[in-house]
């Protein structure tokens, strides 16, 4: 009997390690929130995920390996992003995609950066995150600090000489309203304006009066669609048909409720598209297969950067970099590759190059129209 | 020149709906003493109710636009009215003999209470009157293109503010509740029912001021349930400034303080506006520590 058990122990041990040698499946980690206040755009990352991996494996896999998804809840909690890494390291992933949150990816840096694996970001905007200089972490999505550059971008092409900058003092606001103030210096276009409203008020005529007489030929207003709406109303009851711009606070239907369609008709902000929006070929067949799947489409471009992060891993390992330290070195020469978002390559940091964020068009029946993509400047 | 008439007529439009605010601090302080901090809530309650009339209930839909917003006027502010009844009821008549700050502390209770119950019953995002209640057409003024909305809320409020003070001078009830401001305790000897005038001073303070955030929605459209703090704040200065406790005070305050901050905004700092604002209010306390029409303490309202 004894002796009976041990056989079975050893052939169930060998068919344990033989099995793993035989199959070599490729792991890619997946770490987001499945549970916690941002479950919702964890779930959609998995959704998305999931249905590329499949699709890969459809395909037959990547060079001839299939590819397994190990997924980890990290709760959008620091803590548990910590072990979430550790499992996804000790699970042998060669690449890890995420996570949301700035803090949470953060506490999982050094876990993936020690166990030399791959991580790209997903939600992940602030700025220190690739300013430590770790080789092997990325991000698909955008800096904080990159929203100024493409607002003084858009300002550029739109042609416009002379800008007033308006904030509401709240530190996201004066931060893009300083961002694109120096990025507009820097592009020789004059600010002729810079001043900050009371925000929660309902009157702002008088601001207004004073920006008329300083003549700018655009405002940017960079706070949020509360106060955006009102302007946009009491600039039309001026009767000042001045352009005016703002960024992705203004992002919001109500912001046209609030100003009544005449007068939102024209206006333009920037902000990172919508799922629903996003015109390239990858993206349509995506959303189309993503439909399929799960009977909705994603409602967070979050997700979406999950996918771009998978499609960047999956180039690379295509082109055979298996190994960490030149899947690093190759994603940091990887330039226009096709993803869902557009096209994707990364610098020598490790973040995302090319323009992210898309203007916005709110045409005359008051909705908001996405405008054809810029080429990257 | 063109763009100081322009602010001064800014000026007039916000600071109308601060004295129209303004008389329901300074009518209460008259009679109680009192600085009733639930007053800004009131107004904002007044701006959700119309927003319940005429968009839930469809009133605008039902009757042509002008005959739904006098009708929605009329019946918003019976129901703050009303509201304002109760508060004195149940918040500051038990405390009537309980000393001056038991009575603010209650105050400050019953704003915070309204507050939250206006953000738990309709939720803490912002709500867009129908944008079809406003008039468009824009009135030419020396060259200055205004909107007849401005115009009609400056006219409205100043006619409101000439009904109360007419109601108080010349009517028998106004002469009561002069008599409680001036003294309570003889008024009662004279045969004055004092709790009676009590509760139509709360009664026409808070239906001038729910009044008030009707106008304040239909003509701006955006309501949150905090509007009210900023409102009541400007307009308890306004009321100071003024000289608390005087129904001409507090319209002069108002509109005072509405023009000082366009002024301020237009010619000084726009992020300053509301520093050079309440810097003004100290200049004029020093000056004048009652206010400026609040000089006679014997013949208050």
């Amino acid at each position: 009997m004894f002796k009976f058990a041990r056989v079975l122990a050893m052939a169930m041990f060998c068919v344990a390690v033989c099995g793993q040698a035989w199959a070599a499946d490729i792991k890619i980690g997946l770490m987001c929130p499945l549970t916690g206040k941002w479950a919702s755009e964890g779930l959609e990352m998995k959704n998305i995920v999931s249905l590329l991996v499949d699709e890969t494996n459809a395909r037959g896999g990547i060079n001839g390996n299939k590819v397994q998804l190990v997924i980890e809840d990290d709760a959008g909690d620091p803590r548990t992003a910590a072990l979430a890494a550790q499992k996804l390291a000790s699970a042998g992933v060669v690449a890890a995609i995420g996570t949301y949150g700035s803090a949470v990816t953060e506490a999982s840096q050094n876990i993936f950066d020690e166990s030399e694996i791959v991580q790209i970001g997903t939600g992940s905007t602030s700025v220190r995150l690739t300013e430590k200089g770790m080789p092997l972490f990325f991000r698909t999505c955008p800096r904080d600090d990159a929203q100024g550059k493409s607002a003084a971008n858009a300002i550029a092409r739109g042609n416009f000489k002379k800008i007033a900058l308006l904030h509401d003092n709240s530190s996201y606001a004066k931060g893009l309203a300083d961002q694109t103030g120096q990025a507009l210096e820097k592009a020789g276009i004059p600010v002729i304006f810079f001043d900050a409203l009371t925000p929660g008020e309902r009157d702002y005529t008088a601001i207004l009066t004073k920006l008329k007489a300083a003549d700018p030929d655009l405002v940017f207003y960079t706070g949020y669609y509360p106060e955006t709406g009102m302007l946009l109303r009491q600039k039309k009851e001026m009767a000042w048909p001045v352009p005016m711009m703002g960024g992705d606070a203004s992002n919001h239907q109500d912001l046209v409720k609030t100003a009544g369609k005449d007068a939102a008709a024209g206006y333009f902000f920037i902000s990172p598209p919508l799922p629903q929006d996003l015109d390239s070929a990858e993206a349509a067949h995506f959303l189309e297969s993503y439909k399929k799947a799960y009977s909705s489409t994603p409602v967070s471009i979050w997700g979406i950067m999950a996918g771009d992060a998978y499609k960047a891993i999956e180039a690379a390992l295509a082109a055979g970099q298996t190994d960490s330290q030149k899947m690093g070195a190759w994603l940091k020469g990887m330039k226009d590759l096709p993803v869902l978002s557009g096209s994707l390559g990364f610098d020598a940091k490790g973040d995302r190059v090319g323009e992210f964020y898309r203007v916005y068009k709110v045409n005359k029946d008051g909705v908001f129209e996405l405008q054809p993509a810029q080429v990257a400047q | 020149m063109e763009q100081f008439l322009q602010q001064l007529l800014n000026g007039l439009a916000v600071g109308g709906i601060y004295a129209l605010v303004a008389l329901g601090y300074t009518m209460v302080y008259g009679v109680l003493k009192l600085i009733n901090f639930a007053h800004g809530d009131l107004f904002t309650i007044g701006a959700y109710f119309g927003f319940t009339l005429l968009v839930s209930w469809n009133l605008s839909g039902l009757l042509p636009p002008v005959v739904a917003v006098l009708a929605v006027f009329i019946m918003v502010s019976l129901l703050v009215a009303i509201i304002g009844w109760v508060l004195e009821r149940a918040a500051y008549r038990p405390l009537r003999n309980a000393g001056r700050l038991s009575a603010v502390v209650s105050a400050l209770g019953a704003s915070i209470f309204f507050e939250n119950a206006i953000m738990l019953i309709y939720g803490a995002r912002v709500y867009v009157y129908p944008d079809f209640l406003r008039p468009e057409f824009t009135i030419s003024l020396w060259g200055m293109q205004v909107p007849a909305m401005r115009m009609l809320i400056i006219v409205a409020s100043i006619a409101l503010m000439l009904a109360l003070w007419a109601f108080i001078q010349r009517t028998r009830m106004g002469a009561a509740i002069r008599a409680v401001a001036i003294d309570p305790g003889a008024a009662v000897l004279m045969g004055v029912n004092v709790d009676r005038v009590i509760s139509i001073v709360f009664l026409i303070g808070p239906g001038l001021g729910g009044a008030a955030g009707l106008m304040v929605g239909i003509y701006y459209g955006q309501i949150d349930f905090l509007m009210g703090w900023t409102y009541g704040l400007k307009a308890f200065t306004a009321a100071i400034l003024g000289g608390i406790g005087n129904i001409p005070g507090a319209m002069l305050g108002g509109f005072l303080l509405g023009v000082t901050e366009a002024l301020a905004a237009g010619y000084i700092a726009m992020a300053w506006k509301d520093a050079v604002a309440f810097l003004v209010l100290i200049l004029i306390l020093i000056i004048r520590p009652t206010g400026i029409l609040g000089e006679r303490t014997a013949d208050k309202l």
